[in-house]
């Protein structure tokens, strides 16, 4: 976030606006995220958090702003003001850096842990499974469920399943990660095994954008925090400033409630 | 009805067989993928394509079958197209079909929730990608019950060629009924249809147990 010039920047998102017909989720939002940075929005729901962080991958589209991405424009405003994204393929080849974590997991449950990690670096990127497979496995040791590789995710816990989740995107290898909202749909007491394997990803120094509503997460793992509502981000900052000295009023009554 | 002639109504009858399960099997072949084609056409973001096949989809499903195998067997040669018999059956056996399976297909697709696609996304996916690899594997595990009703359904209409004085099983067992003033062929026809009906609930009971392996 300090760093705002160079080729450390990993996203930048400029003048963001965005509405769904009459109502305007997000107007008008700037940051930028640094590699290695990792940025927790928090905020009430309907703030547009989550739409924000859509927006980051296309899943939803602007209809005003620029987004970069390590330093290539995925979208810009056209003479008219209106936002215009590159080429379908072009948009492809630079989302291809990100990855997603979804609070519905949304694992593909046809397939077996392993096949969903082999998924999309053997259609995608057309590497050989053999060679994904150990790397694969690799990952899911990492996330402590390298057992579980031959189970369907239905056959799995909510927290085992938002840990393969996390392994899948990691199998594509990305440069930043996207978390929305990844411990809501999660039991309280399977909360703590996610969040532990995000404070590892973290620890490795992995660029992370994550949506949450775990104020221990974002006070202890993230290097920034943005408060948002009603579509702006209300107040941001180093997360013991943050966290320490909240000075909007409406970040203080958030806090106090969330606490 | 001496053993004899019990014999030769039988085989008779087996051989009327096997052309209904002619056409039930191609039928059956050609339409699966016809009806996938035009599921995905009717839930394509085209729109011209997407009304064509909704016409498509009204127009079969909107009128007999019956009358279907009438035009194409009839009226199709007085403007010149000219099919063999088997094959003018065929077409409309095809193309009823399939409007019924891309319905059950398409309402199939729209049963997998958004955050399937949007995870193939996230993943680098193209959209015929995620259609091939992540939905229609799901989707025919939520199909195979009403496909399978269809199937049945299309094992006892294929009786209604015995319009077009093709020898199907029906056919000839009403034929060898109205030469002899016996019943039995009847019967016979009935366990033969039985019989068919009977092997395929088997083998779609053996299909949606093989997709029943994960949970959802």
């Amino acid at each position: 976030m300090q760093n705002m010039m160079n080729d450390n920047s990993m996203l930048r998102m400029r003048g963001i606006h965005k509405r769904f017909g009459e109502l305007e989720v997000l107007k008008g939002i700037d940051f930028s995220v640094a590699k290695g940075d990792v940025l927790a929005i928090i905020g009430p729901s309907g703030s547009g958090k989550s739409t924000m962080l859509r927006c980051i991958n296309r899943l939803e589209e602007i209809d005003a702003g620029t987004i970069e991405i390590k330093g290539r424009v995925l979208v810009q405003n056209n003479a008219d003001g209106v936002a215009e994204y590159v080429s379908e393929v072009e948009s492809r080849e630079i989302l291809s850096c990100t990855g997603m974590v979804f609070q519905q997991f949304n694992l593909f449950p046809h397939m077996t842990v392993m096949q969903n990690l082999l998924e999309a670096p053997v259609q995608v990127k057309k590497r050989p499974a053999e060679e994904v497979r150990p790397e694969a496995e690799e990952l899911l040791r990492k996330v402590g469920l390298f057992e579980k590789r031959d189970c369907y995710p239905g056959r799995l816990s909510g927290g085992q399943q938002q840990r393969v989740a996390i392994a899948r995107a990691l199998a594509m290898k990305p440069d930043i990660m996207l978390f929305d909202e990844p411990t809501s749909a999660l039991d309280p007491e399977l909360t703590g095994e996610v969040l532990k394997t995000m404070r590892e990803l973290a620890a490795e120094h992995m660029t992370m954008v994550v949506v949450t509503h775990e104020m221990a997460f974002a006070r202890e793992a993230a290097n920034h925090v943005m408060f948002m509502a009603d579509g702006v981000i209300v107040e941001q900052g180093r997360p013991e400033e943050f966290f320490a000295h909240p000075v909007q009023e409406r970040t203080i009554a958030f806090l106090k409630n969330m606490l | 009805m001496l053993m004899d002639n019990l014999l030769h109504t039988i085989v008779l009858m087996l051989e009327g067989t096997q052309v209904t399960l002619e056409i039930f099997c191609i039928t059956l072949v050609l339409a699966l993928p016809t009806g996938l084609l035009a599921a995905l056409g009717r839930i394509s973001s085209l729109k011209p394509v997407s009304l064509l096949m909704e016409f498509y989809v009204w127009i079969m499903r909107g009128t007999p079958l019956m009358l279907q195998l009438l035009f194409v067997y009839f009226a199709l040669p007085l403007v010149g197209i000219k099919l063999p018999d088997i094959a003018a059956a065929l077409l409309a056996f095809v193309l009823n079909y399939a409007a019924y399976f891309a319905e059950i297909f398409r309402a199939g697709i729209q049963s997998i929730s958004r955050g399937q696609y949007e995870a193939a996304k996230t993943l680098g996916m193209t959209y015929p990608q995620t259609m091939r690899r992540i939905i229609i594997p799901q989707m025919i595990r939520h199909v195979l019950p009403p496909i399978s009703n269809e199937t049945i359904n299309l094992v006892k209409d294929t009786s209604l060629i015995y319009i077009l004085a093709m020898n199907d099983l029906l056919r000839v067992a009403r034929t060898i009924v109205q030469r002899e003033f016996d019943m039995t062929p009847f019967v016979i026809a009935g366990v033969f249809y039985l019989a068919m009906t009977f092997v395929l609930t088997w083998a779609f009971k053996k299909l949606e147990a093989h997709y029943a392996k994960y949970d959802e």
